[in-house]
């Protein structure tokens, strides 16, 4: 064997030796994929910061005691690469060859749909804070646990908030994309609609990932509502307002499921974001104590000072769901999964993202919060109490701003 | 009526749009008869060049143009030289399997060195809009188009009357013949694969104005500037603003009268029906 070679053995046998002996005895591992690349890379890594982020704080704080036994969080993670049969492969992988103890989530609803199918199969519990459709939580599956609010009432608040409106508005567009969380979303939104005595002048489902909007907006002001109701993804909602712009179209109020609450957004459209609602089952007050972090005011200062950008909802579900795992963990007092999923279903706590207590079926149910870009930052609206700051309404025309 | 006005306005505008980003593969693919999968992996990149060329030197997103061109057209000049030379008398099948290859390598370089976030190339006049009557034309979109036609025009004009452009029709026609006339094919080569990509960075810096980048729009820029260049044909740079035109003006009128989860599966339908009755192209010659 030449010297090279021999190098190369002695380097490749440190790093198994470094990488294996951490992950022995006395570590509980958490397994989980996520999308690093790919479309999906820029909110994937939401999950990928926050779940390192609230491990490493935990450790900090010396880990979980179970029964009594201090165990230090690991996390084992994979690059789905916004694939979702590379997901379901990733965590089939994750529990029978890494035989991690727990799993945590990837994000968005179709791959929770996915990879829950596995969960449950192996009987691991999975907690994971990425997808929100209904779907995920109808099938009577036990170890699926989900911390995003219900896609069906992600507009319930903006449609209550609507009705408070000076003009109210009476018509409204409702545009989706053909994917489980979008589909889940417009489900839930056109009865909502009708009890608010809102006529839906516009229904159009559109393809995932759809760069060009001009049809769909032209018959938007065709049609001249007053309200645009939009569930999609954020490359879809931002081609949708500058469009919007580029073809002077501006309804009273619009709404978008997702982009609203994300620094990237704002940035990317700058002053034209303005205007634009969301929702947020989530902002980071000091209102939220954390067992952890103290509250989420806090947990989003040092997250946005450890990894330079602020944490929105999903960051906060992630950690959430981190945590949920670590008190069940220590709830049950053993790693055996199926005592663990016994405990999350039970659990209990006050966290920097809510209370966390799991529906019979598994989700939790938060409040959204109707949220507006106010002077590019982003404004609390609507809550569950009514108004907390004057939404800027009706929307002025492009030119006019 | 207003409506379908509009609509028809909005798909020739998609329209030009689509023919700038079909040219650079068109041609491509018609003289070196390489496919390019990494064609927009190449758009991508031009829409960051241009999109730095904004933000950090505040070169207007239309005057950079030519400037994203020319170091595209540099880098697709090294990567024909360099890369794709290997293989350009190798069976199709590895064309497809290096510039997929090469695909995939630059949209992980452009995670690597830009992130995943969304950028956009937003200067003051890329909302506004001239209203025509009830109909509005967005002005970033005319200026994109008006920069698709003058390329398409243009590249016509240089491939029929320059002393390279014959050389390149020469060497896609009969290449024995072209090196008998003192034709050096590997130059010739470099030259168009490099004009092709400073085609799909230009192409890139147009579409970062009217809509946005990321690392991974290309492959779906790609599967639509395969079928422009398929619907328009390969031998004639107008055959390509066709296509474009055709393929912009089907994609909305579906959407407003379909359903717009349909606009790709009329744009595919419009592409298999021209590979039956046209094989060579609406403005091909028929065989």
């Amino acid at each position: 064997m030449s010297n090279m070679t021999m190098r190369l053995a002695g380097a490749l046998f440190g790093a198994v030796a470094l990488s294996s002996f951490p992950a022995m005895a006395e570590d509980l591992v958490l397994g989980a994929s996520v999308q690093l690349t790919g479309p999906v890379a820029n909110t994937g890594r939401y999950y990928k910061d926050a779940y390192q982020f609230t491990i490493d704080k935990i450790n900090e704080a010396g880990g979980v005691k179970v029964g009594d036994k201090q165990y230090k969080l690991a996390l084992k993670l994979y690059d789905n690469q916004s694939d979702v049969n590379l997901s379901v492969r990733q965590y089939t992988q994750l529990i029978s060859q890494d035989k991690v103890n727990l799993l945590l989530g990837p994000f968005a609803s179709n791959f929770a749909l996915a990879d829950s199918a596995v969960s449950e199969k192996y009987q691991v519990p999975m907690v994971q804070g990425g997808g929100a459709s209904d779907q995920i939580f109808s099938r009577k599956f036990k170890y699926i646990f989900g911390t995003l609010a219900p896609a069906s009432n992600y507009f319930g608040s903006t449609v209550k908030m609507m009705k408070e409106l000076d003009p109210a508005p009476k018509s409204v567009a409702l545009l989706y994309a053909d994917d489980a969380f979008d589909v889940s979303v417009a489900e839930g939104t056109r009865p909502l609609l009708k009890d608010a005595g809102i006529t839906v002048a516009l229904d159009e489902r559109y393809t995932s990932n759809a760069s060009d909007f001009n049809s769909l907006l032209s018959q938007i002001k065709s049609a001249n509502v007053d309200a645009v109701l939009v569930a999609g993804h954020e490359t879809e909602i931002l081609n949708f307002v500058r469009q919007a712009k580029s073809l002077a179209v501006a309804p009273k109020l619009y709404s978008f499921t997702v982009g609203v609450p994300s620094e990237d957004f704002r940035k990317a459209l700058g002053k034209d974001a303005d205007y634009a609602f969301g929702m947020s089952a989530w902002l980071p007050s000091a209102d939220l104590k954390d067992k952890y972090f103290g509250d989420a005011a806090a947990f989003a200062e040092a997250y946005k000072a450890k990894f330079g950008y602020e944490p929105d909802y999903h960051a906060a579900s992630g950690a959430a769901d981190v945590e949920a795992l670590a008190q069940a963990v220590e709830a049950a007092g053993t790693l055996d999964p199926k005592a663990v999923r016994d405990a999350i279903a039970k659990l209990s706590f006050d966290s920097l993202y809510g209370k966390i207590a799991f529906a019979e079926n598994g989700q939790i149910d938060l409040p959204q919060t109707v949220i507006q870009v106010q002077d590019g930052k982003v404004a609390a609206v609507y809550g569950a109490k009514g108004f907390i700051e004057k939404p800027k309404y009706p929307m002025p025309a492009w030119n006019a701003r | 009526m207003d409506l379908l006005a509009q609509i028809l306005i909005n798909g020739v505008l998609l329209g030009g749009l689509y023919a700038v980003m079909a040219l650079g593969l068109a041609l491509v693919w018609g003289v070196l008869n390489i496919v390019n999968l990494a064609h927009g992996a190449f758009i991508m990149l031009g829409g960051y060049l241009s999109w730095h060329l904004y933000t950090y030197l505040g070169i207007d997103p239309f005057l950079g143009l030519p400037i994203t061109a020319v170091v595209m057209f540099c880098l697709g000049y090294v990567l024909q030289r360099g890369v794709l030379n290997l293989i350009v008398r190798a069976p199709m099948f590895n064309t497809l399997l290096i510039t997929f290859g090469l695909e995939v390598v630059l949209t992980y370089l452009a995670q690597l060195a830009f992130s995943a976030d969304f950028r956009t190339i937003n200067p003051s006049y890329a909302g506004s809009s001239i209203a025509l009557g009830p109909v509005v034309v967005p002005v970033a979109r005319l200026m994109a188009f008006g920069v698709a036609v003058a390329l398409t025009v243009g590249m016509w004009l240089f491939l029929l009357h320059s002393r390279l452009g014959r050389a390149i029709r020469a060497t896609a026609q009969n290449l024995v013949a072209a090196r008998l006339y003192g034709v050096e094919p590997r130059h010739l080569y470099a030259m168009t694969f490099g004009i092709g990509i400073g085609l799909a960075g230009a192409a890139g810096g147009l579409y970062g104005t009217v809509s946005q980048i990321d690392p991974y729009i290309g492959a779906t820029l790609t599967a639509k500037s395969f079928a422009i260049a398929i619907i328009g044909g390969l031998d004639n740079p107008l055959g390509v603003l066709v296509g474009g035109l055709v393929l912009g003006i089907i994609e909305s009128l579906t959407v407003l009268y379909v359903g717009a989860t349909f606009g790709d599966v009329a744009s595919f339908g419009v592409l298999v029906l021209v590979l039956i009755f046209r094989p060579s192209g609406l403005l091909g010659k028929t065989a």
